[in-house]
C-alpha cells in the first residue's frame, strides 16, 4: 500500500500510550505515528508506557541503538522522513508538495490544537483520564492531570476572560480545516494522487480518535461527522490497515529487550540515522589538558589533606591547659 | 551530733566544792583543776567526735556498697518540669524503680534513669536525689527526680553525616524545636547537600512514645533529588512520608509511602533506563535488625557486626512497585596483636525480586537496584553491599549503551558513545579484609592517625526479565572484580579522610575502576 524506502530489513519499535476506545493507540500524539508506520508496511513492535502519562517525548521509535523521540526535530515522522527511513511523500511530485506542506501545516496546528482543547478542557477529565492516568495512583494521576490542564490552557491561551472567545475560534479554524480535507480528498481513497503521504496519517489519526474516543457530546465529533467523506475515509483506511484487532504488544516492564551485561562483547553502531543530540558532544581533551587537569587535582587533594592534618594534629587549646592553671592559683592560695 | 563549742565559765556547772566554806583556797583550786580537767576531756572529746563521725559514715559507706542494704521505693517525686507532663518522665522510669531491693540496685536504677531522660533531649540537666522516705515507714526511700527543661528550645545544627541511602556523605543543617507540646516531641526541618549533587529537604517530629506504643515513633515528609546522570543517564526525584513505627536499639520498622519520578533530561539514557522513566509510587514496608558488638565502629579491633534489612514494597495500591529486597552484612574484627593493629573482614549480599504473576519475567526498577563502587569506607559502613574501592560511584555491573550521536550524516558514519549507562544489578555480593596498625610516628598515634591495607571483591548480576534462567554461579564467582590497597585515615574533627591508593586487580569491559590514589569522606562520630 505505501513505499518504504529501507524498512523491509529493519525492525522497528514503536513505544507509545495503551490502546483504548477500539484504537491501537489511544493517545492522540501516538496514533498518527502508529498509523505512519502502518500505512508505510513497517516491521514493527508496539510497546506501551502508561508510567510516564506528562512526557513529551512519547511517542518514540527504536532502532538499534538510534532512537527518534518526539520532543525533537519536529517529531517521530519528520525525522523518520529526514533520515530516510521511513518516507511516505518520497514518490509524490514536486508539484504536489507545496499543498502536502500546507495541508500538513493546518492538519498539525489547527486540528492538534482542536484536540487539545476537547480533551483537556471541553469535555471533562474521563477521556484523558482513561488515556494516559488509569495506570497511576489516584493522587498522583490527579495532580499530574491538573498540572496537564494548566500547561494545556497556557498553551492555547485560553483564561477564564476569554476562554469562550478562544473556544469558538478554535472551533471555527477546526471546521475551516474540515471543509477544505473534505474538499481535497473528494472521493479519493488518499489526499494526494492516491497514495499515502504523512497527511493521511495525520489526519487518519485525529478523525479516529474524534470519532472513537470523544463522546457524543463532544462539539468536535459532532462538526466532523457533517462531513461523510471523511467519516468514510476514515473507516475505511481504519478496516484496511485492520486497526480493530489489538496490536501483538508488549509492556515495557516485560519487555524482552535485554540489556547488555558486563562480560559481553560490546554492540557495534549501526550505520544509518540518529538523532543529532541536543547537547553538544564533548570536546576530545589532548593528552597535555587531561595531565594538567589530573595534577592540579592532586595538587588540591594534597593541599587540603595536609590543612586538615595540621588541624588534627594541633588541635583546640584544651581543658588540661585551664586545669593547670586552676591547679597553680588553687597551690598558691 | 556533738557539740564543737567549749562551755563558758560563768555557766559551769555547780560543783560540789561549793558547798565547803572552810578551805576556801583549797576547794577553789580544786573547783579550778576540776574545770580544767573538764574542760580538757571535753576539748578531747570534741576532737574525737569528727574522727568518729568520719569513721561512722565510712563504715556506712562500706555497708551500702557491698552489704545488701534492703530499702524499697516509696515514692517518685518529679520537680523542675513546668511544660513536660508528668507521664511522660514517668514513663520513661517507672519501671527502673518497681523491681530493686537494695540500695546497690536502687543506685543502678538510677543512672539508667538519668541516661534516658537525658537521651530525650529536651532537659538541660537531670539530676536524682535518693532522700529518706516517711518516719514511719523505716527502710524506704524517696526518689526526687529534679529536671532543668532547655532554655532555649530551638537549636541549629550543621554538620558532616553519612547517609547510606545516597551512598555518600552530605552536608546537613538542621533545626529542630524541643517539646513544643510537653511530650519530649522533637519537631525539626533539614536541610542536605550530598557530594553527590543530592538534595534533601525535609521537616518531621520525633516523640519517645505515643499513648501505649511504649517505643519512639517518627513521621517525617521529604523531597529528595538525586542526580545519576554521570552514571545512569536519569534523575530521580523522590517525595514522599515515612513513619518510624518502632526503634531498638536492634530493631526497626519504617514505612515508606513515596513519588519518585525519573526524567532524563539529556535525552541521552540507554534503552533499558528510557522505559523505566516515569512516575512509580513506592509504598513499602522495611524492618531492620542490626547487632554490633565491636569495640569501636570508626576503627573496631574486636568484635562482630551483623545487619539484616528486608523490605517488601507494593502495600498500598496495586498499581504501585512490587518487589521483595533483601540484604545481610556480616562483619568480624579480631586484633592482630603488634603495632596496635586489627584485622576486619566482612561479608555483604542482597537480592531483590518482582512480586506478582510470572515474577521471573518481569523487570524491577533501577533505583531499587544494587549498585557496587564509590569510595565510602569498607570497615566503617554497615548496611549491605555497596562499596568497592578502586571503582566510581555506579562503576561496574550490568550495564547497556547510551545513544548513538550520527555527526555527519553525508559520510554515513557516527560517533559510537564511549558511555554506558550501568543499570544495577539484582543481586550483589561483596566481601573485604582489612588490616590496620598505628603508623610509627608517635604524633600520629596521638592524633589517631592510622594505616591500613585492604583487598575486597564484589559482583553484580541481573535476575529479572527472565535472565535468572541464565544465571551461573559458577560464572557469578568467575566475573568477581577485585581490588587492593594502602591508605592512610585521619579521624578530624570535621571529617573522617580515608586516603587509599587502589589497584584494580580484576575488571571487565565497560567497568569504571581506576589505578591511583582516592579519597573518602564520612562523618567523624
Amino acid at each position: 500500500m505505501g513505499d518504504s524506502r529501507s524498512s523491509g530489513d529493519r525492525h522497528l519499535f514503536l513505544v507509545a500510550r495503551k490502546p483504548r476506545f477500539g484504537l491501537p493507540t489511544a493517545c492522540p500524539s501516538c496514533l498518527p505515528v502508529y498509523l505512519y508506520l502502518k500505512l508505510a508496511n513497517a516491521d514493527f513492535t508496539v510497546e506501551f508506557d502508561s508510567s510516564f502519562p506528562d512526557s513529551d517525548h512519547i511517542p518514540y521509535v527504536e532502532y538499534g541503538e538510534s532512537v527518534a523521540l518526539n520532543n525533537e526535530k519536529g517529531g517521530v515522522i519528520e525525522l523518520l522522513k529526514e533520515e530516510a527511513i521511513l518516507d511516505l511523500n518520497a514518490k509524490h511530485t514536486s508539484l504536489a508538495i507545496p499543498d502536502l506542506v500546507s495541508t500538513k501545516a493546518m492538519v498539525s496546528s489547527w486540528l492538534y490544537e482542536a484536540i487539545l482543547y476537547e480533551l483537556w478542557i471541553a469535555i471533562g477529565g474521563d477521556v484523558a483520564h482513561n488515556i494516559y492516568f488509569s495506570d497511576l495512583p489516584w493522587p498522583i494521576g490527579k495532580i499530574l492531570h491538573w498540572k496537564k490542564i494548566y500547561n494545556v490552557k497556557k498553551l492555547l491561551g485560553v483564561t477564564k476572560v476569554n476562554c469562550e472567545e478562544r473556544e469558538l475560534e478554535i472551533y471555527k479554524k477546526a471546521n475551516e480545516a474540515y471543509e477544505a480535507l473534505s474538499l481535497k480528498l473528494g472521493d479519493q481513497v488518499f489526499f494526494f494522487d492516491n497514495r499515502p503521504t504523512d497527511v493521511d496519517a495525520l489526519f487518519l489519526g485525529h478523525a479516529l480518535f474524534v470519532l472513537h474516543a470523544l463522546p457524543e457530546t463532544s462539539e468536535l465529533r459532532s462538526n466532523l461527522l457533517k462531513h461523510d467523506n471523511l467519516v468514510k475515509y476514515a473507516e475505511h483506511l481504519k478496516a484496511e490497515l485492520q486497526l480493530d484487532s489489538t496490536p501483538s504488544s508488549t509492556q515495557p516492564s516485560s519487555s524482552s529487550k535485554d540489556a547488555s551485561t558486563s562480560s559481553a562483547p560490546r554492540r557495534k553502531p549501526s550505520s544509518g540515522w540518529g538523532a543529532k543530540p541536543n547537547p553538544k558532544p564533548k570536546k576530545e581533551k589532548t593528552e597535555e589538558e587531561k595531565k594538567f587537569r589530573r595534577r592540579a587535582k592532586y595538587f588540591l587533594a594534597t593541599q587540603l589533606v595536609a590543612v586538615l592534618v595540621f588541624l588534627s594534629l594541633m588541635g583546640v587549646p584544651g581543658d588540661s591547659e585551664m586545669d593547670d592553671e586552676d591547679a597553680v592559683d588553687y597551690d598558691e592560695e | 551530733m556533738a557539740n564543737s563549742d567549749p562551755i563558758p565559765r560563768d555557766q559551769a556547772p555547780p560543783s560540789d566544792s561549793e558547798e565547803t566554806n572552810g578551805a576556801d583556797e583549797i576547794s577553789e583550786e580544786g573547783e579550778e583543776e576540776e574545770d580544767t580537767e573538764y574542760e580538757e576531756f571535753e576539748e578531747e572529746e570534741e576532737e574525737l567526735d569528727p574522727v568518729r563521725e568520719r569513721e561512722r559514715l565510712k563504715s556506712i559507706f562500706r555497708r551500702l556498697s557491698t552489704d545488701p542494704v534492703h530499702v524499697r521505693v516509696h515514692d517518685v517525686v518529679i520537680k523542675g518540669n513546668t511544660k513536660t507532663k508528668d507521664a511522660i518522665i514517668e514513663a520513661e522510669i517507672s519501671d527502673l524503680f518497681k523491681k530493686p531491693r537494695t540500695v546497690q540496685e536502687l543506685v543502678a536504677a538510677a543512672s539508667i534513669a538519668n541516661a534516658r531522660l537525658k537521651q530525650l533531649d529536651v532537659f538541660d540537666s537531670v539530676s536524682i536525689t535518693l532522700d529518706a522516705g516517711p518516719a514511719e515507714l523505716p527502710g524506704t526511700t524517696n526518689v526526687v527526680i529534679e529536671v532543668v527543661e532547655a532554655s532555649n528550645p530551638l537549636t541549629g545544627n550543621v554538620g558532616v553525616f553519612s547517609k547510606p541511602e545516597a551512598r555518600s556523605w552530605s552536608l546537613e543543617g538542621s533545626l529542630k524545636l524541643k517539646n513544643l507540646f510537653g511530650h519530649a516531641d522533637i519537631w525539626d526541618t533539614s536541610g542536605a547537600f550530598g557530594w553527590d549533587q543530592s538534595l534533601e529537604i525535609g521537616t518531621g517530629v520525633w516523640v519517645p512514645r505515643f499513648k501505649s506504643v511504649p517505643t519512639p515513633l517518627s513521621a517525617r515528609a521529604f523531597l529528595l533529588s538525586q542526580d545519576w546522570l554521570k552514571f545512569s543517564s536519569y534523575k530521580e526525584r523522590l517525595m514522599g512520608l515515612n513513619f518510624g513505627l518502632l526503634s531498638t536499639n536492634n530493631h526497626d520498622l519504617s514505612y515508606n509511602l513515596t513519588w519518585r519520578t525519573l526524567t532524563d533530561p539529556t535525552r541521552m539514557s540507554s534503552p533499558s533506563i528510557r522505559r523505566q522513566l516515569g512516575h512509580n509510587v513506592l509504598s513499602a514496608l522495611k524492618y531492620c535488625y542490626k547487632i554490633d558488638r565491636r569495640d569501636s565502629h570508626l576503627r573496631p579491633k574486636s568484635g562482630y557486626a551483623f545487619s539484616s534489612t528486608s523490605q517488601v514494597s507494593g502495600l498500598w495500591d496495586l498499581r504501585g512497585l512490587k518487589f521483595f529486597r533483601q540484604e545481610f552484612d556480616l562483619r568480624a574484627a579480631m586484633p592482630l596483636g603488634f603495632w596496635n593493629a586489627a584485622l576486619n573482614v566482612g561479608l555483604s549480599a542482597g537480592a531483590i525480586f518482582p512480586l506478582g504473576r510470572n515474577f521471573t519475567k518481569l523487570s524491577t526498577s533501577v533505583p531499587d537496584r544494587f549498585f557496587l563502587g564509590g569510595h565510602s569506607s569498607l570497615v566503617c559502613s554497615l548496611g549491605g553491599p555497596s562499596s568497592l574501592l578502586g571503582f566510581q560511584t555506579r562503576g561496574l555491573g550490568p550495564n547497556d549503551m547510551r545513544r548513538v550521536l550520527n555527526l555527519n550524516k553525508d559520510e554515513g558514519s557516527s560517533v559510537q558513545s564511549d558511555c554506558h549507562d550501568f543499570v544495577g544489578g539484582d543481586l550483589a555480593v561483596t566481601a573485604f579484609a582489612d588490616v590496620s596498625f598505628d603508623l610509627p610516628l608517635k604524633i600520629f598515634r596521638d592524633a589517631g592517625i592510622h594505616g591500613h591495607a585492604f583487598v575486597c571483591a564484589g559482583n553484580l548480576a541481573k535476575l529479572s526479565e527472565g535472565e535468572i534462567r541464565n544465571f551461573s554461579t559458577e560464572r557469578f564467582l568467575k566475573t568477581f572484580r577485585s581490588s587492593a590497597g594502602v591508605g592512610v585515615i585521619l579521624p578530624t574533627k570535621f571529617f573522617r579522610v580515608e586516603v587509599n591508593y587502589c589497584h584494580v586487580l580484576k575488571q571487565f569491559e565497560n567497568d569504571h575502576g581506576k589505578n591511583g590514589i582516592q579519597f573518602s569522606f564520612s562523618s567523624p562520630l
